[in-house]
């Protein structure tokens, strides 16, 4: 048929420019993921791979399922920050994370760890699993930062350190649930940390983003203790092909989203926040007017932006996803709502069983 | 994991317990994309352990190389009212002498996941295989205890490239009356697929593995209008459905089906979606708050490019003061 072999070509050049592998495509390359082999897990336990390099993991591979669990549950925490832990093994210098699951704790943010009753139930649902056929150990933690960006705060910092001491390997996944459904991709970061003493080359920021103010300071003073990596997700044949024939029920889902609406208060949220720092850029520029004359030999070295560089990139940002959401309310005005039924102007008797003829306004 | 595959040695006859009639019972399932995922990574993970000792072992167990064995597991949701939304489920073990499920996981499963999701009951169960099993009755009718009436999720994990439609049925269970005495039976339900956005989000995510870094503001744009793109084709290649078919009555192609043709016309009656003037009100205030972020954006983006150009001409052009380097300076 046409349209699918020519849309078949287009995802595999697509897939080709994207470095796709072609394991990706095969059925049973893709499956080879999901056997859990004991003796090479404990191998890696004895070898301790990680314990001389404090970079050796640079990627992590998300499955599927653990990624769809952790953002559900991250999304019904609402504003509050939820946490669970991760499941998976680990593979050379990745790790892989096979499944997810919630832990019954809030708002971590003021806690060190969690709590007791959490870990009584990390080691009743991991038992529990064990017999169901998860044969997986527990391989990191995840929690949620709505509307605040990924990145470890202070006490996350400390927590995954920790992590890091007694249980390795270990990763810390940040998901933001509510800049996912305002900018229309995922908002997810893994990390791990530095050990204590350890001095990290000089690594280029990879992604900005926005931090408001509050918290911003927070942010900056760890920011130099973790590095990130990189994350891939990975799906089983079955999976892909159930996605797949998902999309021929859910498409009506994706027209009828609406981020403008669902979104409100956050997007106030963050145009306050760039007030104040658009205040605070200003008063920072106030005295580089008169400091114009040291200020030239500073100015070689600042590989950073001013502040009021990036205030205009979240500025633009935000502006960005509004006008996005903006478009798709056009697009759907445009579809259901330019359509007038026209009137009967004719003097037949009218047809019952046809439809009255649509008249584009 | 041998033990479902013991329980499905049993021959796959297509049960007389299934009727080929729709529900009558009048509840309206949502499903979430999750569940479906949920149960395809269990039975990719069975399989595959399975394979893997498979391998290992020289004897040829029953199931292996033929077929994959039957995983088993609960659905939790909400049921409100008549409207039962699926949400989420978890595995279960079945036990292989009795071929019943093994009732202390089951609530010791529940107890867990009542912990972090306390709004969601037990609303039935799911297995994998491409037919309702004569076992399946049995397993049906022991929760019965737990939900009066529960759903029955069935897979079928067979990757059938040529099939159009998601290989999951709802089967509910009924009271019929076969040659004399009630019996249960399982009668197939419809259901949609709800989801929330964030979900939806994901899910898009990993269903066409869109690059995940945030890339420029190009290809965000073009990634959103791709997506909008084939939802509208979408509906485009459905409405082109309707109208063949309309066409091919008119022309006498198809007997005419008078309630069809109602459903029809009370669709196209739904246009316009909206039309009155608080909602043309409300939605041009949507449309002038937007250009007004643009607006500021636009206004923010220009001081900054005029801050720095000042600065540029400032250090390139000093005057040449107290500081010796100073005349060197100039352009």
């Amino acid at each position: 048929m046409e349209p699918t072999s020519s849309a078949s070509i287009a995802r595999q050049t697509w897939e080709l420019e994207n470095n796709i592998p072609a394991a990706a495509t095969d059925p049973d390359a893709m499956d080879a993921i999901y056997r859990y082999d004991d003796s090479v897990q404990a191998r890696a336990q004895q070898e301790k791979p990680w314990a001389n390099d404090p970079h050796h993991f640079r990627r992590t591979k998300i499955s599927a399922l653990a990624l769809l669990k952790m953002v559900v549950h991250a999304r019904a925490g609402g504003t509050i920050e939820v946490m669970g832990l991760m499941q998976g093994k680990c593979e050379g210098d990745a790790i892989i994370v096979m499944d997810a699951f919630a832990l019954p704790v809030e708002g971590t943010e003021t806690r060190v760890n969690a709590q007791a009753d959490a870990y009584e139930y990390m080691v009743e649902y991991s038992t529990i699993n064990k017999q169901a056929g998860r044969l997986e150990n527990v391989v990191g933690w995840y929690h949620s930062h709505p509307g605040y960006g990924c990145w470890l705060s202070g006490i996350d910092v400390s927590t995954q350190m920790l992590n890091q001491q007694f249980t390795e390997p270990f990763l810390a996944v940040v998901i933001d649930p509510t800049r996912t459904v305002s900018a229309g991709k995922v908002e997810i970061g893994a990390f791990r940390t530095y050990p204590k003493d350890y001095q990290p080359p000089d690594e280029p920021v990879s992604e900005y983003q926005t931090i408001p103010l509050n918290k911003i300071e927070d942010f900056g003073v760890h920011c130099k203790s973790y590095y990130a990596l990189d994350i891939t997700y990975f799906k089983s044949s079955l999976d892909s092909h159930l996605l797949d024939l998902l999309w021929n029920k859910y498409w009506v889902n994706t027209l009828s989203s609406s981020p403008l609406l669902g979104n409100r208060d956050y997007v106030a949220g963050q145009i306050f926040d760039l007030a104040d720092k658009l205040e605070q850029a200003e008063g920072q520029l106030a005295h580089s007017r008169f400091g114009g004359m040291i200020m030239p030999s500073q100015r070689k070295k600042e590989q950073e932006e001013s502040p009021l560089a990036k205030v205009t990139r979240d500025s633009s940002k935000i502006t960005a996803e509004q006008v996005h959401g903006l478009m798709s309310q056009v697009i759907k005005d445009i579809l259901f709502n330019s359509v007038h039924p026209s009137s009967k102007a004719s003097t037949s008797a009218p047809d019952s069983s046809g439809p009255e003829p649509m008249v584009e306004a | 994991m041998s033990a479902p595959s013991d329980a499905a040695a049993a021959v796959d006859t297509p049960a007389p317990t299934t009727a080929a009639a729709a529900s009558s019972g009048g509840f309206t399932f949502k499903l979430h994309p999750l569940v479906i995922v949920n149960v395809s990574d269990h039975h990719t993970r069975v399989k595959a352990q399975a394979a893997c000792s498979g391998d290992s072992s020289s004897s040829s167990s029953g199931a292996g190389a033929g077929q994959p064995p039957r995983v088993f597991g609960c659905v939790i949701g909400v049921q409100r009212g008549r409207t039962v939304e699926i949400f989420n489920s978890f595995e279960l073990v079945l036990d292989p002498v009795s071929g019943t499920l093994d009732r202390a996981f089951l609530e010791k499963k529940q107890e867990l996941y009542k912990k972090v999701f306390p709004d969601f009951y037990v609303l039935g169960w799911y297995s994998t295989g491409s037919d309702v099993h004569d076992t399946d009755m049995q397993i049906h009718k022991a929760l019965m205890d737990v939900n009066e009436s529960p759903v029955y999720l069935l897979l079928n994990p067979t990757i059938n490239l040529s099939q159009k439609d998601l290989p999951l049925t709802i089967y509910e269970s009924e009271l019929h009356v076969i040659d004399g005495s009630p019996q249960l039976i399982f009668v197939r339900s419809n259901y949609t697929i709800e989801t929330v956005e964030a979900e939806r989000i994901s899910v898009d995510h990993v269903a066409h593995l869109k690059p995940s870094d945030g890339g420029s503001a190009a290809t965000q744009l073009a990634a959103h209008l791709t997506g909008i793109h084939s939802a509208i084709k979408m509906l485009n290649s459905r409405v082109r459905v309707i109208h063949q078919y309309l066409v091919a009555m008119q022309k006498g192609d198809i007997p005419v089906d008078n309630s069809l043709l109602r459903q029809v016309s009370s669709l196209v009656r739904r246009l316009p979606a909206m039309e009155s003037q608080k909602f043309q009100d409300d939605f041009l205030m949507e449309y002038n708050d937007t250009l007004l972020m643009t607006y500021l954006a636009m206004f923010t983006n220009c001081s900054s490019t005029m801050n720095e150009l000042v600065e540029k001409i400032n250090t390139s052009y000093e005057r040449p003061t107290a500081r010796r380097g100073g005349r060197g300076a100039f352009m």
